[in-house]
């Protein structure tokens, strides 16, 4: 009896409970150094910085962008084309369409380029010149729009015209490609910004996909080589495949920076605020190059409205992006 | 674990049966001879091997044994031009498939990739691929016509001993498999283009002790069907899988690496006629 209850108290001392109990998680904790948390104080003061420039930006952005929106509506604001700051109608339909048809040009020119650059760089260029082209490629990188947009209008314009020529005699099953009359002017017009603007951002998808496709394993691109596959049989099995999230990540970094490419629009294009379908003609418009040709001298209503166009412009590009990241997403291989 | 292993060896033995009639023999017919004469590499302006001559016999299994940096998987990779996929890689004299010049005008080098198919040391499946699309990307690479597509992948799966294990789930990804079973999976996807040589890179050195048993004996089976090169580290396993054997050495630092002794492997293990092949494969060094 007595050794009974000994027995059970020491049974009770280690809490017969603790087994069943739920435990309860905890972090183990630790303390930084001073250097450290100094440090960390930085880095979390850096990303707020970002987040409160994005917040600070769309604020203001809206802010300004109200007294135009409540005069013309934000039904009209979307669906009309007529532009007017006296009467204070700001329709953007026609710019935004302008702004999608003079990037989408810009893709169109750039995309086959840059990514053939890059793999001739990676792939079939001797080592010295692939080395040569990489600094090539990125010093076009760091020419200014500016220049671009200069070299555009007073040269390289008239040499398009040729090609937009033939474009328009070839490709006439192509409805772009039409034109609504025998002599229309072939400068100034959508696909001459596009060409230049696409040859802007060849650097840009360049210089990421070649980075990218450099990455790819040696050792599965041996395994095409080792089967019998040629070099654009192993490009396309295992560089390509395996740079794809990359690729077009650059792509719409390049699409982004197409969309709100600003000087060399407004220096070349002859603006309208209709839709300008007929992409070889004279006349196009994009919401960049719009802002900077009418700032300097618009009332404050109508610049109320540019600043709502370009709101609207923010919004188009943080559509693009979501919309990639989804792409890129679901390529990813499970 | 090891129920599921035995099971997976019966059915194994149940394939070789399969296959039996057909390739009974060691020297299977329609197997390829391939013979190195004074090969000799460099790397830039490095020399790293000196005038190899071996001869590989047909529906045999050729072990290239020697300590690390002396050149075997270089030689092996001469066998089916890999070795100036290297940047700067070149090589002097003559490798023939079957008395063919596979370095002469009259073969392409994808051809010739495609009659001596190679597995690397490390399993490489394309990472983007399923376990089917993987067996069908030599034909797709090379253009051939694969005939009946789901015949091909079961073939060369089971000439690989992977069937019974990926039969119910060829459209997974090449990935998700074990290592050992990604290095089958590489060997069926050599099998499919239906090589006549298969070259092997020491293709057991990143796989479990279990694996490497599992790829060993498809080695063996497959040794009655073609003809295998296998470049390996491990002495047992050179033992265990090959008839012939070639011995790889470099004698002082910065030399290249030549060939002390080729031959029978038993001989070469239990009889060798250099000093240096006693030394090594009694583990005096290397």
């Amino acid at each position: 009896m007595a050794v009974g209850d000994a027995v059970a108290v020491a049974a009770r001392n280690v809490d017969p409970m603790s087994a069943i109990s739920p435990q309860v998680p905890i972090r183990p904790s630790d303390r930084p150094s001073r250097g450290d948390r100094i440090f960390r104080g930085f880095t979390v003061g850096a990303a707020m910085l970002a987040l409160v420039t994005v917040v600070v930006a769309i604020l203001f952005l809206a802010n300004e962008a109200r007294p135009a929106l409540s005069s013309t509506g934000l039904k009209n604001f979307f669906t009309s084309t007529i532009w007017n700051g006296f009467i204070g109608q700001f329709g953007i339909l026609g710019v935004m369409v302008g702004t999608m048809i003079i990037a989408t040009i810009a893709m169109i020119v750039a995309v086959p380029a840059a990514l053939s650059m890059a793999l001739f760089i990676n792939e079939y260029a001797p080592r010295k010149v692939g080395r040569l082209l990489t600094s090539v490629v990125d010093l076009l990188a760091a020419l200014p729009s500016l220049i671009f947009g200069m070299w555009g209008r007073d040269a390289f314009q008239q040499k398009l015209v040729p090609v937009a020529r033939w474009l328009s005699d070839h490709l006439y099953a192509i409805p772009f490609f039409r034109l609504s009359a025998e002599d229309v002017v072939l400068v100034r017009s959508s696909f001459v910004v596009g060409v230049i603007v696409g040859i802007m951002v060849i650097p840009i998808i360049t210089s990421i996909s070649r980075d990218v496709m450099a990455q790819a394993p040696r050792d599965v691109c041996e395994a095409a080589l080792g089967l019998g596959g040629t070099r654009w049989g192993m490009i396309r099995t295992v560089i390509l495949p395996f740079g794809r999230s990359g690729i077009i990540g650059g792509i719409l970094l390049a699409f982004g920076r197409a969309l709100g490419e600003t000087i060399a629009v407004a220096l070349i294009i002859q603006l309208t605020f209709d839709i300008n379908w007929h992409v070889l003609e004279a006349g196009g418009s994009s919401v960049a190059g719009l802002i900077a040709v009418r700032f300097g001298e618009a009332t404050p209503l109508e610049r109320s409205g540019l600043i709502a166009a370009g709101f609207a412009l923010l919004v188009l590009t943080f559509t693009v992006n979501l919309i990639a990241r989804r792409i890129v997403k679901r390529g990813q291989i499970k | 674990m090891s129920t599921h292993l035995d099971h997976d060896q019966q059915h194994r033995t149940n394939e070789s049966v399969a296959l039996a009639p057909q390739h009974l023999g060691p020297a299977a017919q329609g197997a390829s001879s391939l013979t190195a004469t004074d090969v000799s590499c460099w790397f830039g302006s490095r020399q790293v091997l000196e005038r190899c001559s071996l001869s590989m016999e047909p529906g045999k299994v050729t072990a290239l044994i020697g300590p690390s940096g002396c050149g075997k998987s270089t030689f092996l990779r001469t066998l089916n031009r890999m070795h100036e996929v290297v940047p700067g890689a070149k090589i002097a004299g003559t490798v023939e498939l079957d008395g063919q010049d596979i370095y002469g005008e009259d073969l392409g080098v994808t051809e010739v990739r495609m009659a001596i198919g190679m597995v690397f040391q490390k399993p490489n499946p394309f990472p983007s691929m399923s376990i089917r699309d993987n067996v069908l990307a030599g034909l797709k690479l090379s253009g051939k016509s694969a005939g009946d597509k789901d015949t091909v992948v079961e073939e060369s799966l089971r000439r690989a001993g992977l069937w019974n294990e990926v039969k119910d789930r060829l459209h997974d990804g090449g990935m998700s498999l074990s290592g050992g079973q990604q290095q089958r999976l590489c060997i069926a996807r050599s099998l499919a283009v239906h090589p006549r040589v298969l070259l092997m890179d020491e293709p057991c050195s990143a796989l479990d002790p279990i694996s490497t048993r599992v790829v060993e004996e498809t080695v063996i089976e497959l040794a009655h069907q073609i003809t295998i090169v296998i470049v390996t580290h491990n002495m047992q396993q050179a033992q265990r899988v090959s008839s012939q054997c070639a011995f790889f050495l470099v004698e002082e630092q910065k030399q290249p690496g030549r060939i002390v002794e080729a031959g029978d492997t038993a001989t070469l293990f239990t009889n060798p006629k250099d000093q240096r092949t006693l030394d090594y494969v009694t583990g005096r060094f290397g």
